[in-house]
């Protein structure tokens, strides 16, 4: 029996009816073989719409339906949804895409017509020949991984672990905090960075709920949403977490004791080889760097290592080795944060040539009392009081030959900057401010700016053109816009705003995970307003500045948001599988395996039959519908549920 | 053996003769074969702001003489090298324009295809024949020799268009002189302008940057300035006195091109490198005396 077709057109307001004649479509669409009703609507994807193809179908024992609308990502899952309501199979629905194809792109309504004609025709083709599809179920593993243990990374674990989901985090550097432990004061209220976030680091680290893998990293990531396999890579600390009392006796014992730059202190401090990253650190134990540590480098430290005679614990263990653990999940979300811009690359501003010029993060460290120099401010050349500072705003950032995008943190952050510093060195050192525009977009943000601008501050709209040194200063010429002057300026200290970039690992990341990147490098969310948590593989969300660069309150609303969205799958006992997944023709298949090769998700296996031959064997959890192998097939046994061969030819004959 | 057709411009042939004649004497002895290009005109950049289609069809017809003989163009002076690379990139994204220009040179029976490719000294140095084989050819090491380098506005800028080094950290000079031995040394200064653009309106600015840049280098104690940039070494070279009475300053600084430096360490006598043409003080310099 060949199908009964419904055509449904949409005039999306004005968005499609002002370029192609609707009604002279529905009229067309009438005609076609099998089309048993053809209607127009304003809005189809309103209630009212929805009303009315369910019952167009009823009347008239519609299965099979034709929306011509917007694209299928857009409305697709409701006409599936709309459809089913009126007892067809939501896969018996054909979507002709006549807005973004067509209206949005077209002038000519006349022509726009012709085109709209054309995708409805050959949607109502393929129409014909659709065949209903049951979904498959899907079991989901109750815990979530989550990878980063930056601000975003802890909000998220603990806002499931609170839902009572057993939670993975995983840090790839010794100690949880990330870039808000690295901080001073928050902007615009100046809470104490480290007083915030310090609680919520001992809430992790106590949570029953809550495995803390720290010094540890993603390897592999296997299986599909609901039941992930991920492999973590556990580096060797060559100290005994569990005999370790983080007492710090080692640190002061070890040889190359404040020789080593500290990454904690933005390279502003130095460390030892065996190290506790700050002291507020979580897991408070000690790591030996690898790098560094004269016994693991060379085989020998003097008469012996001094960390080892130090630790009363017995804690320290140079046999550690690299440790592999298998992790079962149902969800993920990535919060691996941001790193900021190398200041050498912006070559014209001196961060590579003169000790003096800083980043904002690095002040961030000589502002903090736990920083290198214990609070005070003071000049990484001669060591000496500034008494001239100067910030440049957007150092990378809103520039096409670096970065394009906004940092969305450094007006404010240098703001708080000069708030602290004129509070720390009092009213006789000169502070100034080159900015291009101060963006203080968020809440009380423009408050605290108003406020700036009241402290003895001195604000140029204008990017110095570059830093040099003087002799015993840096000076630079600033044009300012505001009233059109050139100024020249002297000072001892120049601050860079550097821009944020994605980390320097995010494509690995992207590989093992796949999931997108947007132009920019950042993570890709799967909708930028509707779905800004959910990347393109189901089950995998993101949070904080991995997406792109936001404040704390934004990263930490951000991670909340995340959690709910993979409690929304954790909470499940199982999901629906989209049936739109590849299928082998057994008797046609000759077990060449090239579809194996092309497969990028491991989906398909070869399986021997009795007679000694094999054919291939779509694995169903793990197959998401890309189509590669029903492409690369050369038999033309591999076939895609919704896409076949037979259901796609004569939809481009018809359309063409 | 590499061939280029050398083509030289017009401050070369009229005035700065020992760019030239250092370039004669050097690149042969590292491999490179300069072949004359016959009938070459202006390359335009001089009328630019008045007829731009005089500019693209000047540099087009050079291109396309050189194009006739299958040569990549070998273009010392840099203000010659971007006008060249300017008239290749605008003829390559425009085929009205390749078109018209087309027409136009039809009358001399030549053609431009944009194939062939156009290199500076600083290119064929650095990227052609390469640091390391530049190495093996050094004779004498100029060691101990403080330089200033000076790479000029058209070698850098615009960076759209595509110039043989990066437009705010230049490096490439710095390294072939320190395949020579030498030591160039970073300062602040290194990207000023030399002054030579506004000559003709305002003689006075202009005399006032080249003497700042080069007061800047006398101060931080160095052997020598070095540059790539026939129009750059009028100004430094030739003016030198002229600019250090603007800035109310005795100069005494040693100006010479890059491929007279490597005319020295590869052990070529100074007087067929021009060094008698330089008017300043490169009397200072004691090498290869």
């Amino acid at each position: 029996m060949s199908n009964r077709i419904g055509v449904f057109v949409c005039h999306c307001g004005i968005n499609i009816a002002a370029t192609v004649d609707v009604e002279e479509l529905t009229r067309y669409a009438a005609d076609l073989d099998n089309v048993v009703v053809s209607k127009d609507y304003k809005y189809m994807c309103s209630d009212r719409g929805a009303k009315l193809i369910k019952k167009s179908i009823k009347e008239n024992k519609l299965n099979s339906i034709v929306v011509a609308c917007c694209s299928p990502r857009m409305h697709e899952h409701t006409f599936r949804g709309v459809v089913e309501d009126g007892g067809v199979n939501a896969f018996n629905l054909e979507i002709a895409n006549i807005r973004e194809h067509c209206s949005w792109v077209h002038e000519d309504k006349k022509r726009a017509t012709q085109k709209a004609k054309a995708l409805v025709r050959g949607a109502v083709a393929k129409a014909r020949l659709l065949e209903p599809l049951e979904r498959s179920k899907i079991s989901v593993t109750p815990k979530a991984l989550v990878v980063g243990g930056g601000i975003s990374g802890i909000q998220a674990s603990l806002d499931l672990a609170e839902e009572g989901f057993k939670v993975y985090l995983v840090e790839k550097s010794p100690s949880i905090g990330g870039r808000m432990a690295q901080l001073d004061k928050t902007f615009p209220t100046l809470d104490c960075s480290s007083c915030i976030l310090t609680p919520k680091m001992m809430e992790v680290a106590n949570h029953q709920n809550i495995e803390l893998l720290t010094y540890s990293e993603i390897e592999n990531v296997e299986g599909n949403i609901g039941s992930y396999k991920i492999q973590v890579k556990k580096k060797p600390r060559y100290v005994d977490l569990d005999k370790c009392t983080g007492c710090g006796d080692c640190v002061s014992a070890c040889r190359l004791n404040n020789r080593i730059s500290s990454e904690f202190d933005m390279g502003m401090g130095k460390r030892s080889a065996i190290y506790i990253p700050f002291p507020q650190a979580i897991p408070l134990k000690c790591t030996i760097d690898p790098e560094h540590c004269l016994l693991l480098t060379r085989g020998k430290c003097g008469t012996g290592p001094l960390c080892v005679e130090a630790c009363e614990a017995d804690a320290i263990d140079f046999k550690q080795k690299e440790e592999k653990i298998e992790l079962d999940v149902g969800a993920m979300i990535v919060a691996t944060g941001y790193d900021v811009l190398d200041m050498s690359t912006v070559y014209e501003y001196g961060y590579a040539r003169y000790g003096d010029v800083i980043t904002t993060l690095e002040m961030e460290r000589l502002i903090s009392s736990s920083g290198p120099t214990g609070g005070e401010i003071l000049c990484p050349s001669n060591q000496e009081k500034p008494k001239s500072i100067t910030f440049v705003m957007c150092v990378g950032s809103r520039d096409e030959t670096a970065c394009t995008w906004c940092c969305r943190i450094g007006c404010m952050s240098a703001l708080k900057q000069v708030y602290l510093l004129r509070e720390k060195l009092g009213d006789d050192v000169e502070i100034n401010v080159c900015y291009t525009d101060v963006r203080s977009f968020g809440k009380g943000y423009e408050e605290f700016y108003r406020n700036i601008r009241g402290v003895k501050t001195n604000f140029f709209r204008g990017k110095p053109s570059e830093v040099r040194n003087s002799k015993d200063h840096l000076k630079m010429d600033v044009f300012d816009t505001i009233t059109n002057k050139l100024f020249e300026m002297n000072t001892d200290m120049v601050v860079l705003v550097p821009a944020l970039v994605p980390r320097s690992d995010a494509d690995e990341l992207t590989r093992i995970l796949h999931i997108s990147q947007s132009g920019d490098g950042f993570y890709l969310e799967a909708h930028p307003k509707l779905r800004p948590m959910d990347t393109f593989t189901d089950g995998i969300f993101i949070a904080g500045c991995c997406q792109g660069p936001k404040d704390i309150q934004d990263s930490v609303a951000q991670a909340s948001g995340a959690a709910a969205r993979a409690a929304n799958i954790l909470s499940k006992k199982e999901l629906e599988a989209e049936p739109l997944i590849s299928v082998v023709d057994e008797d046609l298949c000759s077990g060449c395996g090239t579809c194996i090769s092309v497969c990028s998700f491991n989906a398909i296996e070869l399986v021997k039959e009795e007679d000694g031959k094999s054919h291939a064997k779509v694995i169903e959890g793990l197959c998401k519908g890309c189509g590669s192998c029903v492409g690369a097939c050369p038999s033309g046994a591999m076939q895609q549920h919704g896409f076949k061969d037979k259901q796609i030819l004569p939809m481009v004959e018809e359309t063409i | 053996m590499k061939k280029y057709a050398l083509y030289p411009g017009c401050v070369m042939p009229t005035e700065q003769y020992a760019y030239e004649l250092s370039i004669r004497e050097t690149f042969p002895l590292l491999d490179i074969e300069l072949i004359d290009l016959e009938g070459f005109s202006c390359c335009g950049e001089p009328m630019k702001s008045v007829n731009q289609l005089m500019t693209l069809y000047l540099s087009a017809r050079t291109l396309a003489i050189g194009e006739k003989q299958d040569l990549d163009l070998f273009v010392p002076c840099p203000m010659c090298h971007l006008a060249l690379s300017e008239c290749k990139r605008v003829l390559s994204s425009d085929s009205d324009m390749m078109k018209r220009i087309n027409d136009m040179l039809a009358t001399e029976d030549l053609c431009y295809g944009s194939t062939n490719d156009i290199v500076h000294t600083v290119d064929i140095l650095y990227d052609v024949i390469g640091i390391d084989e530049i190495k093996q050819h050094v004779k004498k090491f100029l060691e101990g020799l403080k330089v200033a380098t000076h790479y000029g506005c058209h070698l850098i800028r615009p960076s759209e268009i595509g110039r043989p080094v990066d437009s705010e950290n230049p490096q490439k000079m710095e390294k072939i002189l320190s395949a020579l031995g030498a030591e160039p040394v970073d300062y602040a200064e290194k990207l000023d302008c030399c002054g030579a653009p506004i000559l003709v309106n305002l003689p006075e600015s202009a005399l006032t940057k080249t003497g700042q840049k080069l007061v800047a280098v006398q101060e931080q104690g160095f052997d020598v300035f070095v540059d790539v940039c026939p129009w750059c070494h009028r100004m430094f070279d030739s003016k030198q006195v002229k600019a250090g009475e603007t800035v109310a300053s005795k100069l005494e600084v040693p100006v010479v091109y890059l491929t007279q430096l490597l005319g020295l360490a590869l052990g070529v006598k100074k007087e067929k490198l021009g060094f008698d043409l330089n008017l300043s003080p490169v009397d200072k310099l004691k090498i290869g005396d």
